[in-house]
């Protein structure tokens, strides 16, 4: 008991200042993806690799050869949070685990937004519309 | 049309005034594991941890549904448990607040499955999603504050297109090698 107390003194405050000030631990939590419209369109270099989780047996079927980009990352998201809708990428932030599959299917099309507050008061402001801009490729 | 929507949000102001006023200092919440895989549960723990320490912002844990003004709703909503949500939500007092947290609850894992509802919203009205798998207490802490109005919502301004200064480079390089 005495140690814990002495202990406690010499590390001073650890609790976090967060919503007046910003926490240290940010930039080392997981966050979602971002994505490089430019990088999109592209023609996919390489098939896209089996679902890195076990595959889920009620739908959303097996990866296919992917024409872009775009469906690469459709057909390894895991959780089914990434679908194309005609030249859009559609990114359903709720339905993203931060698994970073996606990131290493696509460096170069995906980063890590570092975003954390990402708490919203209605469903579709979770769902985010990416263009495919710059050469339609597919 | 316009008029309407212009009516709808004045009301959801007058009601987010109305729920800080009510909340804002004070707030108590119950947990409810509707088939979670327990990592949120695991960062909702935390919160009560000293670093970060919900209690010097008034949110405390209850564990009785009658003394609870907030149901932080974790899992995809197990067909089996749906009763037993319903009735945890109609134990609540008025004014009462539901906050879906983690991926299962907002329909990202499990959005097919037969033995779920896919979502919290299946069965119950939410007022503030909390996406993550598992989010961490940080983004816990911001959907409360969220919940009670004591934060704006930053995730609807948010376009998740990363402008990259060395994007130009690297279209040359992927161009050429194609």
């Amino acid at each position: 008991m005495p140690q814990w107390f002495i202990r406690g003194l010499r590390r001073g405050i650890v609790t976090t200042r967060y919503p007046g000030h910003p926490d240290s631990s940010v930039s080392s939590l997981p966050s979602p993806p971002a994505f490089r419209s430019e990088a999109l369109a592209r023609p996919a270099h390489q098939r896209a690799a089996p679902r890195p989780f076990p595959p889920n047996p009620y739908g959303r079927g097996a990866a296919p050869s992917a024409a872009t980009v775009a469906d690469l990352l459709v057909a390894v998201c895991p959780s089914g949070a990434l679908r194309r809708d005609g030249d859009t990428l559609v990114f359903d932030v709720g339905a993203c685990t931060a698994c970073g599959a996606c990131r290493r299917a696509a460096p170069d099309a995906v980063v890590s937004s570092g975003e954390f507050e990402l708490a919203a008061t209605s469903r579709s402001a979770l769902v985010k519309r990416i263009p495919m801009t710059a050469g339609a490729a597919a | 049309m316009t008029a309407d929507i212009a009516i709808e949000e004045r009301a959801a102001a007058e009601l987010r005034r109305e729920v800080a006023r009510q909340f804002g200092r004070s707030l108590h919440i119950r947990t409810l594991d509707t088939g979670s895989c327990a990592a949120c549960e695991q960062e909702i723990r935390l919160l009560a941890a000293p670093h970060y320490d919900l209690h010097r912002l008034g949110f405390f844990f209850t564990p009785a549904p009658r003394h609870a003004d907030m149901l932080l709703v974790t899992g995809p909503m197990i067909r089996a448990f749906a009763v037993a949500a319903s009735k945890t939500y109609e134990a609540m007092p008025e004014p009462k607040l539901v906050v879906a947290t983690g991926a299962c609850a907002l329909g990202g894992v499990y959005p097919d499955d037969a033995f779920t509802y896919g979502r919290v919203d299946g069965v119950l009205p939410v007022d503030v999603w909390i996406p993550g798998c598992p989010p961490s207490p940080l983004a816990l802490l911001q959907g409360l504050l969220v919940a009670v109005g004591r934060l704006a919502e930053k995730v609807s301004g948010l376009s998740f297109i990363a402008r990259s200064p060395e994007g130009a480079h690297e279209d040359a390089t992927a161009g050429g090698a194609a």
